[in-house]
């Protein structure tokens, strides 16, 4: 028996605006060329729908044009350094303060430039812009004439670049580095006008400590009823389910913990309704986990070297009872090289790689939410006792898989 | 020739001494001072006392003691912008009687260079105006042309002093037209302008051209039909004549033909330059209607960079500056955290993260609910695979496996190829009938020789209709053709295989293989 159309279509549309939802929250920046551009087209078809439904539950406003559709996200939480800006081509070592500098420089002359844009005229207004005074009063200069600025320079047009906001005409960033060439450039003003996300424009706000900047930036306006703050609150929350892997209640105000107590079923169901995403309640907080295993920058578990000692050291810090110092991880490490050094990378077993493989493994539960560090130690959070390796699985020629499901002890 | 090579500042060899002032400290003064001849140059006044130049400067920059105004004069006399002669007035004062004392004039070189630079300062402030009053001014000078030109006598006064009239009237409107072709252009590309003061141009802009153009087209006309209608019969040359008489007249007796004849080739090429204005002749557009294009292409370029401010504005405050803001900001920042948080913050391009759960856990849960209140540790785990735990991996990783050598089986199919080549080839050659035969006489066939015969059969028998008795068919890849023919004599033919007897009606045929170089027939 087939199901009604009307069945089958509705079914197709709500797959559909979950696929867009799902596609903005990872990319807030679709384009309708390039990569994405089948995500875009159900972006912009869903677009009042969505942009409905991130306004009233996120405060995160939509826009989309014929070209782009941008999803300006404003964080749950300010403090998280998990997210740093990458290289595109590689995704390699995040952007150094040299980097970022450089990359906002650049937006500020694309900003004031024509439609077409050569990367050594680039590089000319990126050095006169640099000689402000306040920019030379924190030590930071360039003159963009070594080879090094010339990498970092074209680090930041790699990620211009990724994000759309330029497009190359003709020439090579590997000329220009080696300092035997040009690269020209058409400048997309759609995306460039749509890059920043922030509620007010940064050269609006007066503050001095980061602390205080970044709260003004994305400052809402005075919450002085009850409504309002309420529905403060639900952004704030329904941000922090939406992005973030564990919402712990003791990172929660009072307030908030009152009102995600009260509304969880219900903040929960929304998002469950867009995205897919299922909520993992438990005593000590809420994961929003994926099912599609899809709707994330970070795996855990995750195949690869980096991956398996993540996975194992994630084992040996469950086991662990209070904070282990990172020096007992880097030899945690030599140990397990030992059993599981064959599967490893080559480069991964040498000698003194111990503390580099520590760092990525810790940096990436820390992102996932599942330990937490200090300077010099790492403590399991409560989520990481969410995983437990299953019984072994022997197949025999003949006979079907027997999955026995038991507990094992991490 | 001797070369100068003057050490001397003051004697400037290179004629241009009157500009001397324009790049020595204490410009401005120079020029205000030389500002004050002119004026009482308009008021007639040809010498000035430095206490009356000193009187005469702008109260808010005139030096405190009259001595620095007599220093500026003399300098200005050295560089020969003034001349000083010496003062003969009477004075009241033993000292002043002592002092030398001079008056000033401007000479011919300062007031040279006056006028040069006030041309500058014009060509500079000035935006270039389109002038309407202009076109209405030379219809009517026109028309006061076209009613001295009836007479058989023009008025050569009248005639003169209104062609100049129209001269210096159409003179204006030229070079007006030609800076505001040129300030259009300034305008166009802008860079840094003020939005405020580019919308506030911009409707000024657009109501000036809306007029201009309006009176350019109607006006334009006009003014082409009175100019041809004056050329008409070379009256106009009549007027020309006139003119160029009456102002020769001033020129010395022995020059007067001659200066006639100058004269009138001025006027002449004047009335030209006029003609071209305003009419399209020859193949070659007039100036008015190129100016009409321009004026109109002015529009949609301001359009554009109306856009281009909108596109700018589409967030809100100066986005330029904010990204310098935070430029500076991620210079401050204390440490890398702090950048990538700001990055987070400001940018929002981050992507969701969300931790994975597999379909038998959910299933699981779906079950059995978890209470709320269980704490991670007490619930069901997501389980890994074990696989995963032991080696990092999925797949089930073994030795690698070695690069396989395929030079073996590649020969080998190489082989095989040839060896099928050669049995076709041999297989057509044993099919190959010499002439007409009869499937009976055709015996015993081998395997590949059978197949082949086989296919061509069958094409030929593709071709059969009802009724018919001859056919002839080509192989599908068109190398070889069988011609067959029905007998009636109700025999039947066998054909011997490996596989058995193949037996059917007798037919004649003959196969021939087109690919053999001798044409068979």
């Amino acid at each position: 028996m087939t199901a009604p159309l009307a069945e089958v279509l509705d079914g197709q549309h709500a797959a559909d605006l979950r696929k867009a939802a799902r596609a903005l929250l990872k990319h807030p920046l679709l384009l309708a060329r390039g990569r994405y551009a089948d995500e875009f087209r159900l972006a912009r078809r869903h677009a009042p729908e969505l942009r409905e439904w991130f306004d009233r539950n996120t405060g995160w406003s939509l826009q989309v044009d014929a070209e782009t559709a941008r999803l300006r996200k404003i964080p749950g939480v300010l403090t998280d350094p998990t997210h740093p800006a990458r290289e595109a081509s590689r995704r390699t070592a995040p952007f150094t303060r040299r980097r970022y500098v450089l990359l906002c420089l650049a937006l500020a002359a694309l900003e004031r430039g024509e439609a077409q844009v050569a990367l050594g005229r680039l590089a000319d207004q990126i050095v006169l812009d640099a000689a402000d005074p306040r920019l030379t009063a924190t030590g930071i200069e360039f003159a963009l004439d070594r080879r090094d600025e010339r990498l970092d320079l074209a680090a930041v047009v790699r990620l211009l670049l990724d994000l759309g906001v330029l497009r190359r005409v003709a020439g090579e960033e590997e000329a220009y580095v080696a300092g035997a060439g040009d690269v020209l450039y058409d400048v997309e003003r759609r995306v460039l006008a749509g890059l920043l996300a922030s509620r007010r424009g940064p050269s609006t706000v007066h503050a001095e400590t980061l602390d205080d900047r970044l709260a003004e930036l994305v400052a809402e306006t005075a919450l002085d009823s009850d409504e309002l703050r309420f529905r403060a609150m639900r952004h704030s929350l329904t941000r922090r389910l939406l992005d973030d892997p564990v919402v712990y209640y003791d990172d929660l105000t009072d307030a908030e913990l009152g009102y995600l107590t009260r509304q969880r079923g219900f903040l929960t169901a929304r998002i469950n309704e867009l995205t897919g995403l299922i909520a993992e309640v438990r005593a000590e907080g809420i994961a929003m986990v994926d099912p599609d295993d899809d709707l994330t920058d970070l795996r855990m578990p995750e195949q690869g070297t980096h991956g398996h000692v993540t996975l194992l050291l994630a084992e040996h810090l469950a086991g662990a009872h209070g904070p282990v110092t990172l020096d007992e991880l880097a030899l945690r490490v030599r140990e397990l090289a030992s059993q599981h050094g064959g599967f490893w990378s080559k480069s991964a077993r040498e000698p003194g790689m111990e503390t580099e493989l520590v760092e990525q493994a810790v940096a990436r539960l820390t992102a996932l939410g599942l330990v937490s560090r200090a300077p010099h130690a790492v403590a399991a959070r409560p989520a990481l006792a969410r995983y437990a390796v299953g019984e072994t699985v022997i197949r025999e020629p003949g006979s079907a898989p027997v999955p026995p499901q038991r507990k094992a002890t991490s | 020739m001797t070369v100068t090579t003057s050490a001397d500042p003051a004697s400037e060899p290179d004629g241009f001494g009157p500009f001397a002032h324009l790049t020595v400290p204490n410009t401005p003064l120079y020029r205000q001072v030389m500002q004050v001849f002119l004026v009482a140059k308009e008021r007639f006044a040809v010498h000035l006392r430095p206490e009356e130049v000193h009187a005469a400067l702008p109260a808010d920059t005139r030096p405190a003691e009259p001595e620095a105004v007599v220093a500026a004069l003399d300098r200005l006399v050295v560089w020969g912008n003034l001349r000083a002669d010496p003062d003969n007035a009477r004075v009241t004062a033993v000292e002043d009687f002592y002092r030398k004392r001079f008056i000033y004039q401007l000479t011919r070189e300062g007031e040279a260079a006056e006028a040069a630079l006030s041309a500058y300062d014009e060509a500079l402030g000035r935006r270039g105006a389109l002038q309407a009053v202009a076109l209405h001014d030379i219809v009517t000078q026109l028309r006061a042309l076209l009613v001295l030109a009836v007479e058989d006598e023009p008025d050569p006064a009248k005639t003169h002093l209104t062609l100049d009239a129209l001269a210096s009237r159409f003179a204006a409107l030229a070079d007006n037209a030609r800076a505001f072709m040129g300030s259009l252009q300034r305008t166009m590309d802008l860079h840094d302008v003020e939005d405020e003061v580019f919308l506030a141009y911009k409707d000024r802009l657009i109501q000036y051209l809306e007029r201009f153009i309006q009176d350019l087209i109607t006006l334009g006309g006009r003014i082409a039909r009175l100019i041809l209608e004056l050329e008409e019969g070379g009256r106009v040359d009549l007027l020309l004549k006139a003119a160029a008489r009456r102002e020769a007249a001033d020129a010395s007796p022995e020059e007067t033909a001659d200066a006639e004849r100058e004269v009138y080739e001025r006027w002449a090429a004047r009335w030209q330059g006029l003609g071209v204005w305003f009419i399209s002749r020859d193949g070659r557009e007039s100036q008015a209607r190129l100016l009409r294009g321009r004026a109109l292409g002015a529009i949609p370029q301001l359009l554009a960079v109306v856009r281009a401010l909108n596109e700018r504005r589409a967030g809100r405050s100066d986005r330029s500056a904010d990204f310098r803001t935070l430029a500076r900001w991620f210079a401050e920042a204390p440490d890398d955290d702090a950048r990538h948080r700001l990055w987070r913050t400001a940018f929002g391009l981050y992507p969701a993260r969300h931790l994975t759960v597999d379909a038998g856990t959910l299933a699981a849960r779906a079950a059995k609910a978890v209470p709320a209140a269980t704490p991670w540790s007490g619930a069901e785990p997501l389980r890994i695979s074990p696989q995963l735990r032991r080696t990092g991996s999925y797949e089930r990783r073994g030795k690698p496996r070695k690069v396989e050598d395929r030079e073996a089986r590649r020969r080998a199919l190489v082989e095989a190829a040839a060896k099928q080549a050669a049995e076709t080839a041999a297989a057509r050659v044993r099919l190959v009938t010499d002439g007409v035969t009869r499937l009976s006489d055709l015996g015993e066939l081998d395997p590949a020789s059978f197949g082949l015969f086989l296919q061509l059969l069958g094409d030929a028998l593709a071709t059969w209709r009802p009724g018919m008795r001859h056919t002839v068919a080509t192989s599908n890849d068109g190398s070889m053709e069988i011609r067959l023919t029905a007998l009636a004599d109700g025999t039947t033919a066998q054909v011997r295989t490996l596989d058995g007897v193949f037996s059917g009606p007798d037919h004649r045929i003959e196969i021939v293989d087109l690919t053999d170089g001798a044409p068979d027939r």
